[in-house]
C-alpha cells in the first residue's frame, strides 16, 4: 500500500521531468512586484521561452497562477516584448490561461514575452493593529518562484515599495531603500515563501460592491447617476481613541482615519445628493469647476462619511447627480441613437483634513472594486438594444418597470465585472438603440388619457342618481331636507 | 338676485367656491408641515416614529401575514416582544397600502418618504372631515373656518409635521371623521350612518389607543341626551347600531381583543348600551301602559336596575373579572399618582400636567374662542351642540391633566372657534340688512335676526360663502394685514354701492333723523372697525402658528442644528453618525444596551438588539438596565455580561450643552432601578453632602463610581483642559475618571453618543482592573 503511494506521488514527477527536457522551456524569468500602487498590485514577468523540441512546433504558450492569489487577479495582458503585439488569451481553469503565439514556435527557436498581471488587495496590514496615529506597516508575501507548467532554468522577483522597506525574508537583498531582490534562483533550486514588510501610510480601500447606475431620460434631457458602494478600509485595525482623533485634527497630524471621500464628476453635474441607509449626510460639499490637461472640465464632490473610516471600519451610501443627456447621446439619420457612457466612475478615499485636499488626492488610485455592477436603463420604447464593452463579457438585458411605465416597460442594460482594473476608469461603453419620436409623447399621451379618465369617471358619479325612491331625490338632497326641518 | 357666472347657478358657484376653498386649506395644511423637510430632510422623527417606521418596512417586505404573527426577538433582549399582538396597526396597513397603490402605478416611491407625508397628507383630510363636522353643527362658514382653523393649530401640527409618523398622525382624522359621522347619523338616525360610524371607530381602534376617548364620549353623549329627556328613535338606531358594530369591529384588532368586554374602559358604553334598551322599552311600553301604572313601573325599575347593576359591577371590579382601570388612566384623575407608583410614566415629558401657556402656544386666540363657541351652542341647544359641549369640557380637562392630550382638545377648540367666528361674521359682514333707524326698531330687529339667522343656515346661501371667501382668504395667510384691511373695505364699498341702489334697503327716513350718508356710516363704521380687528386676529394667529411651527414643532430631534454667531447653521447630526457605525462595524447579532429612550431608534438605525426601548412593557428589566447604569463598573460589568451585552451606547451632552442627555435623566434612572431593587439603589446615595446633584470631584461616591458617571466623563477632561466645565451643568469636570472593564469603541463628532465595547473576561482569569495595571 505504502508503495503505491509513494508510486502515485514519484510517478508524475518522473513524467513531468521528462516532458520537461523535450518541450517549452523557461530559460530566464524576471518578475517585478510594483507595490507602488497600493491595493492594486503590479506584477510584470519577463520571460523567454524557447522550444526544446526536436520536432515539434508550439503554438501557444500557459501562464498559471498560484491558486490562493486567482480570486484577487484584476487584468491579465501578454505581450511581445519586440513587437509589442498582445497575445490572444483564453482561461482555461481558475489558475491557467492559454495565450496564442501570432506564429508557432519551431524547434529551438526563442521568444520573450512580457506578461502583465494586475492583483488587487493582495497585501496584508502587519501588525494587524496599530495605534490610530502610528504609520501603517504592510507585508507582501509570495512563493519566490514564480509558477509555471514550464520548467524555469533562472529567474529572479524585484519587489518595489512606495514606503521604506522594513523587514524581508533571508535571501532577499535590498536595493535600495524601497526595492529588494529575491534570486536569482536556478534549476531546482526554490527560495520558498517570501515576505517583505515594509510602510506605507496611502489611503487603501476596498468596494466590496459598487453598482453605477445611468437612468436616461429623453424627455427631459436628463442622464441620471447613481453609483452604489459598499466600502471597506484595508488598513491596519486600531481601537477609536476619540481624544487622540481631536488632538490630531488640532495639531493638524496624520492619522490613519478616511474623513473625506473624493468623487470626480463632470462640471455639468447638477442636483447632486449624498445619501446612505438612514438618510442624508449633511456634511459633504463640491468643489469649484476646475480643469486639468487631456480632461474635460470637472468637480470635486467632497463627501464625508458620517465616521471617520478606520481599518476594517465598512461605510456603506450612495450618490447621485445628473447630466444633460445631449452631451453623451449621438443621433444617426435613421433614429438610431448612439450612448457613450464611462464604464464606471472613479472614487479616492482621503484621510488628510478638509483644508489639506488637493487634486492630486482626488486622482489617487485608491480603492479597488470588487464586485462592479454597471446598469443602463433606457426610455421606454427603445428597440433593437447593442452593447459594445471595454472588457471581455457580455452585457444582460433586463426588462424593468418605472415611473408610469405599463405596455412594454424599460430594458436595462447590466453589465457585471469582478476586480476592476484601473485601466478600465477611462473606458467607456456604448450602448446603440433605435427610438422613435413617437414613443417620447407615450409617456405625456398616457398620463393624459389616465386624468382624462378619471375626470370622465367623476363627471358620470356626479351625474348619477344613487336614492332608492323612484323619484330620484338623492341622499344629499335627503340630508339637506332634514336639516332644514 | 340669481346671477348666473360662467354658466354658472348660484349654488354651482358656492359648492364650487367652497372645494377651491377647501383645496387651499388643505394646500396650506400640508405646506405648513414641511418645514422640518426643508429646513432637515424627509427623515423620521423622534423616537416611537422610528418603531413606527420599522414595522411598517417589515410590513411591507414580509407581508402581512408574517406581519401579523411577527415576533420580534431583537427588542427585549432575552425576553422579545410579540410585535403583531402589541400594537396598533392602522398607521402601518394604511402606509404599506398606499405604498403598494403606488408601486402598482410603477411609481417607485421610497416607503419611507410615504411614512415622512403620511401625517401632512392627513391633516389635510383632517381638514376637510372638521370641515363637515362644522357643516354638521352649524354651516358651511363655520365649517370652513374650523377647517381652516384645524389646518393650521399648532396644537395638531405638533403631533403631525412631515416625519412624525406616529399613531396620532392619522388618529385625529379619524377622531374628528367618526364624530361627524355619529353627529349626522344621531340627526339623521340613519342605521347608514351609524354602520359608517362604526366602520370610523374600527379604522379608530387600529390606529390609536385614544380610541377610547371616542368610546367614552359618545355613550356619555347618548347618556346625557337620555337625561336631558331627549330620547328619541333616532338615537337610538345611531347608538345601536354604532355599539353593536363598532364593539364587535374592534374586538377584532388583537391588542384590543376582548377587553371591550372586561374593562373599566369601555363599560360605560355597555353600560349606556343597555340603559338606552331600557329607555327604548319603556317608552314603547309607555304607549301601551296607562301613565299612573307606568309612573310605578318606571320607579320600581329605575331604583331596582340601580342597584343591581352598580352592585354587579362593583363586585365583578372586586372579583377582577372586570379589569381595573390601568395606571395611566389613573393618572388622569390624580396628577400626582404616577410620580408616586409609577416613576416610568412619571419621567415622560408629554405626561406632565400642562402649564397653562401651553394653551394659548398651541392655540392662540381659539383658546377665547371656546366659550365663546360653548355659550353659542347653549343659545340654541339641539343634539349635536349638546355633543359639542360634552366635548370640550372633557378635552379641556383632560388637556390640562397631561400635555399630549391638547391633541384632543384642538379639533373641537376649531370647530367651536368656527361656531364663534362664523357668528361674528354673520353680524358684522351682514350690510344687506337694513339699518336700525330707532333703538325699537333696533330691538324689533335684532330679535328677528335668530329667525333670519337660521332660515340663512338652512339652506347655503350666497352670503354665507361670500362671506366666508373674504375672510378665508384673509386668514390663508398669504394676504398680509394691510391686504385683507383693503378687501375689507372693498367689500364695504361694494355693499355701500348696493344699498345706494337702493335695491335691498327700502328704508325711509324719519324728519328727525341723520342724513343718509351719515346713517349709512353710522352703520357701517362699527362694522369695519369689528372685523379689521378679527382680521388682525386672525392674521397674528396665521403668523403665530407659522412661527410655532417652524421653531417649535419642526425639529426631528434625530438631527439637531444650531446657529452660529453669524447666523449659519450647524447640523449636529451624532445620533445617527452613532447608530450608524453601529449598523456598519459589529456584528449583526449584538446587544446593545442603552436607556430606553433610544431603544426603538437603535432598532431602527442601527438595526441592532437592544434591551429595552420604548415600549417600556416590562418595568423590571427596565429597572434592571438602570442598576446596572447606577452600579459601580465590577457589579454593571457582571450583570451585562449576564445580559450578553456586547456594547453600552449613553448620550453625553456636556461638549455642546444639549440637556436632554442621560446624566440629566440619570436620576429616573436610578428612581425606577430603586422601584425593583430597593436594597441595591438608593436616590440619596446619588446627591453630595450638601444634597445636590453633582457631577465634578464633590460629586457623591456612588455617582462617581457609577457607571454612567464613568462612561459619560471618561478621558473627556483630557480635551477640555484641566479648568473645563460640563455645558449642561456649569459644573467642573471630574479630574480622574478610570474606566477598566469597558473600551471606548466609537464617539461621535460632538461627544454626543459614546459607544463602550464589554470587554471580554480576561484570557488568564484576571480582573480587569488588575490585568490594566499590569
Amino acid at each position: 500500500m505504502r508503495v503505491l503511494a509513494t508510486l502515485c506521488l514519484v510517478i508524475p514527477w518522473v513524467c513531468l521531468a521528462s516532458s520537461a527536457t523535450k518541450g517549452l522551456v523557461n530559460t530566464n524569468v524576471i518578475r517585478t512586484v510594483d507595490l507602488q500602487g497600493l491595493p492594486f498590485v503590479r506584477e510584470q514577468v519577463g520571460v523567454v521561452i524557447q522550444n526544446d523540441h526536436d520536432s515539434k512546433v508550439f503554438k501557444t504558450y500557459t501562464i498559471s497562477i498560484d491558486q490562493d492569489k486567482a480570486p484577487n487577479l484584476s487584468q491579465l495582458q501578454v505581450f511581445e516584448r519586440k513587437s509589442g503585439h498582445s497575445l490572444d488569451l483564453t482561461k482555461e481553469t481558475p489558475s491557467t490561461y492559454r495565450a496564442v503565439l501570432r506564429r508557432g514556435l519551431l524547434p529551438g527557436e526563442k521568444l520573450s514575452l512580457n506578461i502583465d498581471f494586475v492583483f488587487v488587495s493582495l497585501v496584508q496590514p502587519r501588525p494587524q493593529a496599530v495605534k490610530q496615529s502610528d504609520d501603517q506597516s504592510w507585508l507582501w508575501a509570495d512563493n519566490s518562484l514564480v509558477p509555471s507548467v514550464y520548467p524555469t532554468r533562472k529567474q529572479k522577483t524585484v519587489v518595489r515599495t512606495k514606503g521604506d522597506v522594513r523587514a524581508f525574508t533571508d535571501g532577499g537583498a535590498r536595493d535600495g531603500k524601497q526595492s529588494v531582490v529575491f534570486g536569482p534562483f536556478t534549476g531546482e533550486q526554490d527560495g520558498g515563501r517570501v515576505e517583505v514588510g515594509f510602510k506605507d501610510n496611502s489611503e487603501q480601500m476596498e468596494a466590496l460592491t459598487h453598482r453605477r447606475e445611468y437612468f436616461v431620460s429623453h424627455w427631459a434631457d436628463d442622464l441620471n447617476v447613481l453609483e452604489h458602494y459598499a466600502l471597506r478600509s484595508l488598513g491596519p485595525e486600531s481601537a477609536f481613541d476619540k481624544v487622540d482623533q481631536m488632538v490630531s485634527k488640532y495639531m493638524h497630524r496624520r492619522d490613519n482615519l478616511v474623513k473625506t471621500l473624493l468623487v470626480k464628476v463632470p462640471a455639468e453635474a447638477r442636483e447632486m445628493y449624498f445619501v446612505d441607509e438612514i438618510g442624508n449626510v449633511s456634511t459633504s460639499a463640491v468643489s469649484k469647476q476646475r480643469r486639468a490637461k487631456g480632461e474635460d472640465a470637472f468637480r470635486v464632490m467632497q463627501l464625508r462619511p458620517r465616521y471617520p473610516i478606520s481599518g476594517g471600519w465598512n461605510y456603506t451610501w450612495w450618490h447621485g447627480y445628473s447630466l444633460p443627456l445631449s452631451r453623451y447621446l449621438k443621433v444617426s439619420p435613421q433614429s438610431r441613437h448612439h450612448l457613450r457612457l464611462p464604464f464606471i466612475g472613479s472614487m479616492a478615499a482621503c484621510a488628510s483634513l478638509e483644508g489639506e485636499l488637493t487634486l492630486a488626492m482626488a486622482n489617487a488610485q485608491n480603492t479597488a472594486v470588487r464586485q462592479y455592477e454597471l446598469r443602463v436603463t433606457l426610455p421606454e420604447g427603445a428597440r433593437d438594444i447593442a452593447v459594445e464593452l471595454p472588457v471581455a463579457g457580455r452585457a444582460r438585458l433586463e426588462p424593468t418597470k418605472y415611473y408610469f411605465d405599463s405596455i412594454g416597460g424599460r430594458t436595462a442594460v447590466v453589465i457585471t465585472h469582478e476586480n476592476v482594473a484601473p485601466e478600465l476608469y477611462a473606458r467607456h461603453i456604448l450602448v446603440s438603440y433605435s427610438y422613435s419620436p413617437w414613443a417620447l409623447w407615450m409617456k405625456p399621451m398616457m398620463v393624459g388619457s389616465a386624468f382624462f379618465v378619471l375626470f370622465v369617471l367623476a363627471s358620470i358619479a356626479s351625474r348619477m342618481e344613487y336614492g332608492l325612491a323612484p323619484g330620484g331625490r338623492s341622499l344629499g338632497a335627503k340630508s339637506k331636507a332634514a336639516k332644514k326641518d | 338676485m340669481v346671477k348666473k357666472v360662467l354658466g354658472l347657478t348660484v349654488a354651482d358657484q358656492a359648492s364650487l367656491l367652497r372645494i377651491a376653498i377647501l383645496g387651499l386649506i388643505s394646500l396650506v395644511a400640508i405646506g405648513s408641515r414641511l418645514y422640518s423637510v426643508i429646513r432637515f430632510e424627509s427623515v423620521i422623527h423622534e423616537f416611537d416614529p422610528w418603531f413606527n417606521y420599522r414595522t411598517t418596512r417589515y410590513l411591507v417586505n414580509n407581508g402581512f401575514d408574517k406581519f401579523w404573527n411577527w415576533f420580534d426577538e431583537t427588542a427585549w433582549y432575552p425576553l422579545g416582544r410579540v410585535v403583531g399582538g402589541t400594537l396598533y396597526p392602522g398607521i402601518m396597513v394604511t402606509s404599506a397600502t398606499i405604498y403598494n397603490a403606488l408601486h402598482l402605478l410603477n411609481i417607485p416611491v421610497d416607503i419611507r418618504n410615504v411614512c415622512v407625508f403620511l401625517a401632512p397628507a392627513f391633516s389635510a383630510l383632517t381638514a376637510i372631515a372638521t370641515y363637515h363636522l362644522g357643516k354638521e353643527v352649524k354651516n358651511a362658514t363655520a365649517g370652513l373656518l374650523a377647517a381652516a382653523f384645524m389646518g393650521v393649530a399648532p396644537g395638531y401640527i405638533s403631533r403631525s409635521v412631515a416625519g412624525s409618523y406616529d399613531n396620532e398622525g392619522i388618529a385625529i382624522f379619524l377622531l374628528v371623521f367618526t364624530f361627524f359621522l355619529w353627529l349626522r347619523s344621531v340627526r339623521l338616525g340613519s342605521a347608514l350612518y351609524g354602520a359608517l360610524t362604526a366602520l370610523s371607530y374600527f379604522y379608530m381602534v387600529s390606529a390609536w389607543g385614544g380610541y377610547v376617548f371616542i368610546i367614552n364620549l359618545v355613550p356619555l353623549h347618548v347618556f346625557a341626551l337620555l337625561a336631558m329627556g331627549r330620547f328619541s328613535n333616532r338615537l337610538y338606531v345611531a347608538y345601536s347600531t354604532f355599539y353593536v358594530i363598532g364593539t364587535l369591529a374592534s374586538m377584532q384588532i388583537p391588542f384590543v381583543g376582548f377587553q371591550p368586554t372586561f374593562t373599566s374602559e369601555h363599560m360605560a358604553a355597555l353600560g349606556v348600551f343597555g340603559l338606552i334598551q331600557l329607555v327604548a322599552f319603556a317608552s314603547f311600553a309607555r304607549t301601551l301602559v296607562p301613565e299612573n301604572h307606568f309612573r310605578v313601573l318606571l320607579r320600581g325599575a329605575v331604583v331596582s336596575l340601580f342597584v343591581v347593576g352598580l352592585s354587579g359591577l362593583v363586585l365583578l371590579t372586586m372579583s377582577g373579572v372586570i379589569a381595573p382601570w390601568t395606571g395611566r388612566f389613573y393618572s388622569l384623575w390624580d396628577t400626582g399618582y404616577a410620580k408616586i407608583h409609577i416613576p416610568i410614566i412619571a419621567s415622560v415629558s408629554e405626561h406632565q400636567p400642562t402649564a397653562w401657556p401651553n394653551f394659548f402656544f398651541d392655540l392662540n386666540m381659539l383658546i377665547w374662542l371656546l366659550p365663546a363657541g360653548i355659550y353659542f351652542s347653549f343659545r340654541e341647544l339641539s343634539d349635536n351642540h349638546v355633543f359639542l359641549i360634552l366635548y370640550s369640557i372633557f378635552a379641556a380637562y383632560f388637556a390640562s391633566v397631561m400635555v399630549r392630550l391638547i391633541l384632543t382638545l384642538t379639533p373641537i377648540v376649531c370647530v367651536l372657534a368656527g361656531v364663534a367666528m362664523s357668528h361674528v361674521f354673520e353680524t358684522y359682514l351682514n350690510f344687506r340688512d337694513v339699518p336700525p333707524s330707532s333703538p325699537v326698531k333696533a330691538s324689533a330687529v335684532s330679535s328677528a335676526a335668530p329667525a333670519a339667522d337660521k332660515a340663512q343656515r338652512a339652506a347655503d346661501t350666497v352670503s354665507d360663502d361670500v362671506a366666508v371667501e373674504d375672510t378665508d382668504s384673509a386668514s390663508g395667510h398669504k394676504k398680509r394685514g394691510k391686504g385683507a384691511k383693503k378687501s375689507a373695505a372693498k367689500a364695504a364699498e361694494a355693499a355701500t354701492d348696493t344699498s345706494a341702489d337702493g335695491a335691498a334697503t327700502p328704508s325711509t327716513p324719519a324728519p328727525n333723523e341723520l342724513s343718509p350718508g351719515l346713517k349709512r356710516f353710522y352703520t357701517i363704521f362699527p362694522k369695519f372697525v369689528v372685523m379689521s380687528c378679527f382680521m388682525f386676529l386672525l392674521c397674528m394667529f396665521q403668523w403665530h402658528c407659522s412661527w410655532i411651527t417652524s421653531t417649535a414643532y419642526s425639529s426631528p430631534s434625530v438631527v439637531l442644528s444650531s446657529r452660529g454667531p453669524d447666523g449659519s447653521t450647524f447640523i449636529i447630526d451624532d445620533f445617527r453618525e452613532a447608530y450608524y457605525w453601529l449598523r456598519k462595524n459589529t456584528k449583526p447579532d449584538a446587544k446593545v444596551l442603552s436607556w430606553w429612550d433610544y431603544g426603538y431608534q437603535l432598532a431602527g438605525m442601527a438595526d441592532r438588539t437592544t434591551l429595552v426601548d420604548n415600549n417600556t412593557w416590562n418595568n423590571t428589566h427596565i429597572a434592571t438596565v438602570g442598576k446596572i447604569m447606577a452600579s459601580d463598573e465590577d457589579t454593571a460589568y457582571e450583570l451585562a455580561r449576564r445580559h450578553d451585552v456586547d456594547y453600552v451606547l449613553v448620550v453625553f451632552g456636556a461638549m455642546l450643552g444639549y440637556s436632554g442627555d442621560d446624566i440629566n435623566k440619570f436620576l429616573w434612572m436610578v428612581r425606577i432601578a430603586q422601584g425593583v431593587y430597593p436594597d441595591d439603589i438608593k436616590e440619596e446615595a446619588f446627591y453630595n453632602q450638601q444634597g445636590r446633584y453633582a457631577i465634578s470631584d464633590d460629586a457623591s461616591p456612588a455617582m462617581r463610581n457609577s457607571l454612567m458617571h464613568k462612561l459619560s466623563y471618561y478621558r473627556f477632561a483630557e480635551v477640555m483642559g484641566g479648568r473645563g466645565t460640563d455645558k449642561v451643568r456649569g459644573q467642573k469636570l471630574p479630574t480622574s475618571v478610570t474606566l477598566d472593564n469597558f473600551e471606548e469603541a466609537y464617539t461621535t463628532e460632538n461627544w454626543m453618543v459614546r459607544i463602550y465595547k464589554v470587554k471580554d473576561l480576561d484570557n488568564l482569569g484576571r480582573s480587569h482592573h488588575a490585568a490594566s495595571k499590569f
